[in-house]
């Protein structure tokens, strides 16, 4: 048995939202832990993660009519999350957005040039098992200024390509280079001597060799 | 992430172990690490680089602290979503939607 379509407005209104509720459930399903665990690497805490999801989805929700399927589903969310961190983050603060220099990253002592846990001959997981170099690593990505902090994270662990990184923040490729390598820098910097030593254990730690072992 | 970095050995056989870190040509190469680490670089560019980091034992170890911490990055375990909390938060995203006149 066939059925007509409906010329009633509010049939249509209903299957429409039928259909956008449908669109909205699949790809909430296919992106909502790569959207949490990309807020919860910005944002550094459960809660705060948790709003930016809802605030991501909600807005694509909101904006699903404008996506044409010309960029990948996940770099047009990754897009609204991070507009909506901007705006999230500038409401609860203000803080002024800083520059990094080069020059800010030249070592000037002997200990800064290595980093401060050792993690020579350890795989990543490894390495991790050390919750102090676990908290350092967090610390130092939490300290960068965001516009640094989500080229990092969208670069370096979230994986995305150069290109990709700048369809997301609005940047060419040379600047997103450009920015990643500051970020680098500053959170290499903070697991160095110089930056881990502050309000640290007072026991003598081991130090990164010059080269060997399979850390690479 | 896989370049091969002259051992220390071999720079000190070359006499640069008093070099001193801070100078024009090790702020040059500073500013093409992360491009050197990612591969990006023309070959001459990687050639003179490797060439530097057998010169300069600072340079050298500095490389390698920033290749550990590019690498502990891109392995740093993020935290998982509980199935609860994903449910509850479609379900108030889906609520906040309908508020505004979306369902």
């Amino acid at each position: 048995m066939s059925t007509r379509p409906s010329k009633n407005p509010r049939d249509q209104a209903n299957r429409t939202t039928g259909n956008e509720r449908l669109q909205f459930d699949r790809i909430y399903r296919d992106h909502v832990d790569l959207i949490y665990r990309y807020a919860n690497r910005l944002c550094g805490d459960v809660e705060s993660a948790k709003d930016l999801v809802q605030e991501t989805f909600l807005n694509a929700y909101r904006g699903f009519k404008d996506f044409r399927g010309d960029a990948q589903v996940s770099t047009w969310l990754y897009t609204i999350a991070s507009r909506a961190c901007l705006r999230m983050r500038r409401k609860k603060k203000g803080e002024p957005e800083r520059e990094l220099s080069l020059e800010e990253f030249i070592p000037t002592s002997e200990g800064e040039f290595r980093l401060q846990i050792s993690v020579d001959g350890l795989s990543p997981e490894e390495a991790f098992q050390n919750k102090e170099l676990r908290q350092a690593l967090d610390q130092a990505i939490e300290k960068l200024p965001r516009k640094y902090r989500m080229v990092l994270v969208l670069r370096d662990m979230e994986g995305l390509s150069a290109k990709e990184v700048g369809t997301v923040m609005g940047l060419n490729e040379r600047a997103v280079k450009s920015r990643l390598h500051r970020a680098r820098l500053f959170v290499r910097r903070e697991l160095s001597a110089r930056g881990i030593t502050e309000g640290q254990s007072e026991e003598p730690r081991a130090t990164t060799q010059t080269s060997g072992g399979s850390y690479r | 992430m896989t370049k091969k970095v002259p051992t220390r050995k071999r720079a000190r056989a070359q006499g640069a172990s008093s070099h001193e870190h801070n100078t024009g040509r090790c702020l040059h190469i500073l500013q093409r690490l992360s491009a050197y680490i990612d591969d990006e670089l023309a070959s001459d560019v990687c050639e003179e680089i490797r060439q530097h980091l057998g010169a300069c034992p600072n340079c050298e170890v500095f490389v390698e602290s920033l290749r550990h911490t590019v690498t502990l990055c891109r392995h740093r375990p993020a935290p998982a979503l509980s199935s609860v909390d994903r449910q509850v938060l479609r379900e108030n995203i889906l609520r906040a939607a309908g508020a505004q006149g979306r369902l």
